[in-house]
């Protein structure tokens, strides 16, 4: 089946990323933040892929980053330092949180990666100055690409860019709304793989298995019960080992759970906006996307529009409960949790709160889970 | 065993007086029919003054600090924080912050003051949020406004770039239109221009002061510096600020002329880095003891000055005055917009490489014998990098010490351990641990509150 | 010239009386409550063994967390500093020292002559101290004896969340439940371990030749782990490595003489 091409990816990216680069040629940059505008890299002909951790521990960071930053900042700087992207042509980060942005310069004070960039992107989005500062900025930026590259773009390469990167978003919005239906033909797993594996690859290379993974969906049956309906809030989460124990949860206890849809950086935070009106102006356009959708809590002030994508997230999806993950020492989500919480209770939405490391502890957190969806059962038979 | 002649700052209690003018003027604000805002210590102050000559502020990182002066009062509040269910390795400053509304305590007496408005600045992940949260907390109805700045790195780190200084330009002018809306007053052009000439002044000033921390010994030591360069935090902008540095670096000049010195028994220079553990200065004291002064840190010297690093000559100076006076509301908010984007203290954050060549250059000119970086864990923003920084400074020959603590929240100092550490330091620095018996020479933290 | 270092840990009190430079008596027992107590009782075993009266030592030196409870010690001298001495005296060649005692890990970097340059004491949250040995200890219901060897004879590497004890210890219960074999878990526990003090080790630069002191050294599934994450063919370990800070002391002693 085609969707088993997205856990393949997701296991052996950097198979595919170092194939890819013997195969075509090409150059490849890894980033860290999705404020990176990939479009602009596609103009280009370069490869952005995205860095994320191995969930595995390690004892390398420690000289270069304070241990109180979070656990994802110190496993992506890991991946760096021990050597394992050493086929990059550079790396790029677009700012968001101090903890990520730290892994960036560390890598790039102690790898030498060639080529690097720190893109400013603006944190006031809510205000009008926003785009006008950023096409600033990729104005810098892609004058950087022309030095890697060699190479100069036309509106018409910014508008390929566009289209690749809008493609994907929306085959993935589209596969999404499967997970609407009352037995999700695709899983939580499934969908991270889905997601990741898009920004480890080519898009272009993704897209036809997506879209024969859409196909297949239309007729797929799964032989589980879906047991209560969950949505995820979180920062930056690829737990596949936290999400499988999760949705099996239910061949081993009383009540299960699916994970129908989640609201954080590696998944629809990453995907759910398309760049709109690139017809006269592609740049712009792509600002205006970046400086428009839902937004890092790092950049929602004034006001936290972020709620808003979460409880219209929670009601499209038919959740029965969400689980607030939080990454340890992750600031930016912590001064908003307690607000997301309320906005979800507010909404009557049940919500539990667990705190993430790096390796996931599956025992103690079985049990918590567990008990929560009890909860959810015990009010169900309320009614 | 003084080796040269001390002496009290003479302007020590005016500093004093003009504080608890200050925090007392934000609390009696309303009663004179006054405004008051709430906002960082990096929000450009100079915007509200335009609103009048009735307008007071309190802002978030002193007031944290004063908080965390005091242990209990901070114990409560960080506990009301926690309650509320804010991660505890949230910003202490933040977390005493909202206790303090939480708790509805004022750290210098009453009730907390409520706001007219927050008007602030965002460069951490953090300062944004701050004050969003604060205006729920303060029950939903205080208007906010954030100016970014957040604009990448300043020259000879980074070119110029015009788009960068119009962004925060941009957002400062757009700022000025919503103060009008949510106050309803007429923006005064001429108070807000002179505001911004005191802001440039003070902060101009300040660092011509720590210039004058190079003098052998040193005239001024870092805990007293922390009690006068707090007037930077608290309103650059404010006029009897400005006068009070030009004050303030006559007597400190005349101190270096007569070679008075901060400590008698100097025998060492040091160097911090980040807020030190507010409720601990103590350890200040104790290092004295050994003959070991810290002559100031980037923090001291950058949070409040605006400095230029020379890249020819490897040195941090003291940005030049602006040739001419802001005449305009756009030149003015121009002028804000390029002198704050190249507070040094906004340079790390882009990179760790910046602020190693910032502190290198500090210890090579104020000739420092070892740095002593406080891995804050109440404060990710001045943290940023401090790892790189370790490594980065004790590959330029530097002897550098680490301890872990939190500038605001005292149940992550460990005193007694930091203590032996710095026992550990001194004694590879060279230095003798004074004699007194077998018991440790203790300085408690409350008499230093006397101070 | 004879001396003594007396060493008043946190869970328990070594004394070493040397003279001119060789070690001549020793002396252990638990600290307890009574610091002070342990200090003499410590000493009256070590003076024993020398045959010697306690008029004999011509300079004392104290060390260690309750080092204020030496009342004997003609000097004071700090943990880093005798950990240096002793692995400099054992060791001549040595540059990185290691110590993990009950509470604390250590690090330092020295010079040929066994001054320090550098150190690093592990910071708080941190599954790298003598204790987390003990608490894993009870949940698997072992001796301290047998939870080193036991990890030897696996070959498995389970990943442990080791930046909290807390977390780790739960997750051993979670693996116990899973009916993992008790020597995998064995094994975990001590490369967590070992993560850790690597971790801090690595801040200041792995100078060969690495010593370790302390009474982990006597824990091979330790030692071992910290072999394998260092990737060094071999760690100096003295004998009795739990004697060396005391040792240490008792040099600074007869240097200060």
């Amino acid at each position: 089946m085609a969707i088993e091409k997205f856990q393949e990816w997701y296991e052996n990216r950097h198979e595919y990323q170092r194939d890819w680069k013997e195969r075509t040629g090409g150059k490849i940059v890894g980033y860290f933040c999705t404020y990176v505008p990939e479009e602009i890299f596609y103009a280009f002909d370069v490869l952005p892929v995205r860095i994320l951790g191995s969930h595995q521990m390690q004892d390398v960071t420690e000289p270069h980053l304070f241990g109180m930053f979070c656990p994802f900042c110190r496993d992506v700087l890991a991946q760096g330092l021990k050597g394992k992207y050493d086929y990059l042509d550079g790396i790029m980060i677009a700012q968001s949180c101090i903890q990520l942005r730290q892994a960036y310069s560390s890598w790039e004070i102690n790898k030498n990666p060639g080529w690097s960039h720190y893109l400013p992107m603006p944190n006031h989005v809510q205000s009008p100055r926003a785009v006008p500062f950023l096409l600033g900025e990729y104005e810098i930026l892609i004058k950087k690409l022309e030095d890697l590259t060699g190479k100069k773009i036309t509106d018409s390469d910014l508008q390929r860019g566009i289209e690749i990167m809008n493609n994907a978003r929306r085959v993935m919005k589209e596969i999404y709304e499967f997970r609407k239906q009352e037995s999700p033909p695709i899983t939580g797993v499934e969908s991270m793989y889905m997601a990741c594996s898009q920004f480890f690859t080519d898009a272009r290379e993704w897209l036809p298995v997506a879209e024969e993974v859409k196909k297949e969906l239309q007729t797929r049956k799964l032989d589980r019960d879906p047991g209560k309906r969950l949505l995820l809030v979180g920062s930056e989460n690829d737990e596949i080992e936290f999400i499988e124990m999760v949705e099996t949860l239910g061949e081993r206890e009383s009540v299960g759970a699916t994970v129908v849809v989640e609201e954080h950086c590696t998944t629809t935070r990453y995907f759910w906006d398309e760049v709109k009106d690139s017809a006269s102006d592609p740049l712009t356009a792509i600002a205006e996307r970046y400086v428009a959708r839902v937004p890092c809590p790092t950049k929602d002030w004034p006001e936290r529009t972020r709620l808003k994508q979460i409880s219209q997230l929670a009601k499209d999806f038919n959740v029965d409960g969400a689980i607030v993950i939080q990454q340890k020492f992750c600031d930016p989500h912590e001064t908003d949790i307690p607000f997301v919480r309320k906005h979800l209770e507010d909404n009557e939405i049940p919500t539990y709160f667990l705190e993430f490391d790096v390796t996931t502890a599956v025992g103690p957190f079985a049990i918590r889970v567990e008990a929560f969806l009890e909860t959810l059962e015990a009010e169900a038979d309320l009614f | 065993m003084s080796t040269y002649p001390t002496e009290p700052l003479k302007c020590w209690n005016k500093a004093k007086e003009l504080r608890e003018k200050f925090y007392e003027d934000y609390a009696t604000a309303k009663d004179k029919g006054g405004l008051r805002w709430m906002g960082s210590a990096w929000a450009f102050d100079a915007v509200p003054r335009g609103l009048g000559k009735d307008v007071y502020t309190i802002t978030g990182e002193p007031y944290g600090a004063s908080c965390a002066f005091n242990r209990p009062l901070s114990a409560e509040f960080l506990k009301a924080t926690e309650n509320y269910g804010f991660a505890r390795d949230l910003c202490s400053y933040m977390r005493n912050y909202w206790g303090s509304i939480l708790v509805n305590k004022y750290a210098f007496g009453g009730e907390h003051p409520k706001p007219d408005f927050a008007w602030t600045q965002h460069i951490c992940c953090s300062h944004g949020k701050w004050y969003q949260n604060a205006c729920e907390l303060e029950g939903g109805d205080v208007p906010l406004y954030v100016v970014d700045v957040g604009a990448g790195a300043y020259p000879p780190f980074e070119p110029i770039y015009e788009h960068r200084i119009k962004y925060v330009a941009d957002q400062l002018l757009d700022g000025i239109e919503w103060l009008e809306k949510v106050t309803g007053r007429t923006f005064d052009d001429e108070l807000f221009l002179e505001a911004v000439w005191n802001d440039v002044r003070s902060t101009s000033k300040w660092a011509e002061i720590c210039m004058l921390n190079r003098a052998v010994p040193v005239p001024l030591d870092e805990k007293s510096i922390y009690a006068l360069y707090v007037f930077g935090t608290l309103e650059k902008s404010n006029g009897e600020f400005a006068d009070f540095y030009d004050e303030l670096y006559d007597e400190v000049e005349d101190r270096v002329a007569r070679g008075i010195s901060a400590v008698g028994n100097e025998k060492l220079r040091w160097m911090s880095d980040t807020q030190p553990p507010w409720g601990f200065l103590n350890t200040y004291r104790y290092m004295e003891l050994w003959g070991a002064v810290s002559i100031g840190s980037l923090y001291t010297y950058g949070l409040t000055g605006i400095w230029l690093y020379d890249d020819k000559t490897h040195d941090l100076l003291p940005r030049p005055l602006p040739p001419e006076k802001p005449g305009t509301r756009e030149e003015g908010c121009t002028m804000l917009a390029d002198w704050h984007l190249s507070k040094p203290q906004y340079q790390h954050f882009y990179s760790p490489k910046y602020k190693i060549e910032m502190m290198d250059a500090i210890a090579k000119n104020w000739k420092v014998d070892g740095i002593i970086l406080h891995y804050n864990r109440g404060c990710e923003g001045l943290s940023i990098g401090i790892a790189e920084s370790r490594l980065g400074l004790i590959d330029k020959g530097h002897k550098v010490m680490t301890y872990e603590g939190n500038m605001g929240d005292a149940s992550e100092f460990d005193e007694t351990a930091t203590l032996k550490r710095i026992d550990i330091f001194l004694e590879t620095l060279g230095l003798q641990k004074p004699v007194m018996g077998l018991h440790e020479p203790v300085v408690r933290h409350e008499e230093t509150l006397r101070q | 010239m004879i001396v003594s270092g007396i060493d008043c840990g946190a869970k328990n009190t070594k004394t070493v009386i040397m003279n001119n430079g060789e070690v001549i008596g020793k002396g252990s027992v638990l600290t307890g409550f009574d610091q002070q107590e342990a200090v003499h009782g410590s000493l009256d075993i070590a003076l024993k063994s020398a045959g010697l009266a306690q008029g004999d030592i011509e300079k004392f030196a104290g060390t260690g967390s309750g080092m204020k409870s030496v009342d004997v010690a003609d000097c004071m001298v700090n943990d880093i500093k005798a950990m240096a001495k002793a692995a400099n005296y054992f060791y001549p060649k040595c540059r990185t020292v290691t110590d993990v005692g009950a509470e604390e890990g250590r690090a330092v970097k020295i010079d040929e002559n066994g001054a320090v340059v550098d150190f690093a004491i592990n910071e708080k949250c941190a599954a790298g101290a003598g204790a987390f040995i003990e608490a894993m200890c009870r949940a698997l219901e072992l001796s301290i004896e047998e939870i080193g060897p036991l990890a030897l004879t696996s070959d498995k590497t389970i990943p442990m969340n080791a930046q909290c004890a807390i977390f780790a210890e739960s997750e051993v219960v979670g693996l116990i439940h899973a009916k993992t074999e008790v020597k995998d878990i064995s094994k975990s526990i001590h490369d967590a371990m070992a993560s850790r003090i690597v971790s801090m080790i690595r801040r200041l630069g792995v100078n060969e030749d690495v010593a370790m002191l302390g009474g982990v050294g006597k824990n091979p599934g330790f030692v071992e782990a910290m072999r394998r994450e260092l990737k060094l063919e071999h760690i100096f370990i003295p004998d009795e490595p739990e004697f060396g800070p005391a040792l240490g002391a008792a040099i600074v002693a007869s240097e200060e003489a």
